[in-house]
């Protein structure tokens, strides 16, 4: 691995931000090391998957990230194959990154403000999934669906 | 409140106001952003809220204004909030629930009886003492006494407000109802302390929610209060921290720096002392904060809050002389040094509250114990 040498306080690079007025937070942006933080725990996690099945999360909103860092995040993962949406309490945007494995993850609310943004390392983000229990009321549905064709076919049958 | 529901999980009231599985995930995910926990912890927290009974929450209000539970149901997130109160069975709340006299003590002794040693009581208000408990009475009963029983069989107590917490505005002084908080009363069962005045909705609910999920109390601080929530100060995540830092302050309401969005510390702003989550969280939906609204932080959420002099005098102030004198704006002018040095005297402002907030405990064991 490359290793970062900084000897003098010159050598750290800082970037002057323009003049913060009132109005929405601003994150001080220049934390460049950022991005590649996030992706060396991507390396970390996604080894874990492969290894051990361990599903695992990163949570885009807790860290300190600039919409410069979140450009340039988006860049490095690029787009994979899979794009899906869920209409669950808002829409929520289920992405594939290039990267197979490492999921993009937007949550909306009915408004559609962002309430929540992941990067999900696993095979199937959970949310996609369908539940063992809406699995067995599906089939149930369907049965009952079945019976209540039929009933009108015969219905329908002994009129004509 | 909840007659033909009791029996349900929380799962089961969800799908009957039309909140799929998948939409129950997507909530507990963006719960657990909220509350800083481990992303992995949203579908698990779904998967053992999904199938467990909702946990039995009574409600209580004493010497307080209802501002906490308008905070509460004027939540900006209804679809997200309201499913808290599907997710718990609120038993017991005089304010909301629909019965009324003996039916509503009815269903508080009977959630109460059901629940012994599973139930999670709220507080709101602080308990006036004096009088014999006489200045807060509801159904021939004091503040007190109902505090005391139905503090014997709650798993945890959580005081909603910095009147419970701390005492809040009744506790001001001369404190004419002698009021104190809940603390001051129960002393034998985990209390968890989300001060404000109001707290922000989604500190309230985030905290149930946790407890209610984990079954455990959270992390807290010296005050008793989440560290997810109070863990920093509003100045710690203030945006207009890089003015404090760069020495560019407001020097009144109208001028230059008011307009440019410089720091209010000179004007009262009470943020270096305060821990809440205003300044990340916000109010109203995330819209804004007072701070962002251009007035500086009261402190509200912070012990003893009302006695800590003007809100319009700079936290350094507060130890020299009477509130109000010109020292502060003198004393700015040094430079961030002396802001500094104000912060630090602003941190001695909290622990002489702090000090006041354990005398007053010892006082009322005292005076508990003599009666």
């Amino acid at each position: 691995m490359a290793q970062l040498t900084v000897s003098r306080l010159s050598d750290i690079a800082i970037r002057v931000e323009p003049k913060i007025l009132g109005g929405p937070p601003v994150i001080a942006g220049g934390l460049g090391g950022g991005v590649s933080a996030i992706l060396t725990e991507l390396v970390t996690l996604l080894e874990r998957l492969a290894d051990a099945q361990t599903p695992a999360a990163i949570d885009l909103r807790s860290l300190p990230m600039s919409p410069e860092d979140r450009v340039a995040l988006k860049r490095a993962l690029g787009e994979g194959e899979v794009q899906a949406t869920v209409n669950a309490q808002g829409l929520s945007t289920i992405c594939e990154t290039r990267i197979s494995g490492v999921w993009w993850i937007e949550h909306r609310d009915p408004q559609g403000e962002l309430v929540a943004e992941l990067l999900e390392v696993t095979r199937v983000p959970e949310i996609l999934a369908s539940a063992p229990d809406d699995i067995a009321a599906g089939a149930q549905t369907l049965r009952e669906q079945i019976t209540t064709l039929a009933a009108t076919r015969t219905s329908s049958r002994s009129n004509g | 409140m909840t007659q033909g529901n009791e029996a349900l999980t929380v799962g089961e009231m969800l799908l009957k106001h039309g909140i799929s599985r998948r939409g129950f995930i997507k909530y507990c995910t963006v719960a657990a952003s909220g509350l800083a926990l481990p992303p992995w912890m949203g579908p698990a927290m779904a998967e053992q809220l999904h199938n467990a009974p909702r946990p039995s929450v009574v409600y209580l209000s004493f010497q307080e204004c209802t501002g906490c539970l308008e905070s509460l149901t004027r939540s900006f997130a209804p679809t997200i909030e309201n499913l808290i109160f599907n997710m718990i069975s609120l038993d017991y709340n005089d304010t909301l629930m629909a019965a009324a006299g003996d039916a509503a003590e009815t269903a508080r002794s009977k959630a109460m009886q059901d629940n012994f040693g599973k139930y999670v009581l709220v507080v709101d208000g602080s308990v006036p003492t004096g009088a014999g408990g006489g200045y807060c009475m509801a159904g021939g009963r004091s503040a007190v006494d109902t505090l005391r029983e139905a503090a014997k069989g709650a798993a945890a107590i959580v005081c909603v407000g910095t009147c419970s917490a701390f005492g809040g505005i009744p506790f001001a002084d001369p404190n004419p109802t002698g009021a104190w908080p809940v603390t001051a009363i129960v002393g034998d069962k985990p209390i968890i302390n989300v001060s404000g005045c109001p707290p922000i909705p989604e500190v309230i609910t985030g905290t149930l929610l946790q407890f209610v999920t984990t079954g455990q109390v959270p992390d807290l601080d010296e005050h008793r209060r989440p560290k997810v929530f109070f863990g920093n100060t509003i100045h710690d995540r203030c945006y207009r921290r890089p003015f404090y830092d760069q020495g560019k302050f407001a020097k009144s309401f109208d001028d230059e720096g008011a307009r440019n969005g410089w720091c209010l510390y000179e004007l009262g702003c009470k943020g270096p002392t305060t821990y809440n989550a205003c300044a990340t969280l916000k109010w109203n939906g995330g819209t804004s904060f007072p701070i962002e609204s251009g007035h500086g932080c009261l402190g509200c959420s912070e012990p003893g809050f009302w006695d800590k002099g003007s809100f319009y005098s700079a936290l350094s102030s507060g130890m020299w002389g009477k509130a109000g004198e010109s020292t502060p704006l003198r004393v700015l002018e040094v430079g961030a040094g002396a802001a500094a040095v104000g912060a630090a005297l602003g941190l001695a402002a909290a622990g002489s509250a702090r000090l006041r907030q354990h005398r007053s405990e010892q006082q009322t064991d005292h005076e508990t114990k003599g009666g």
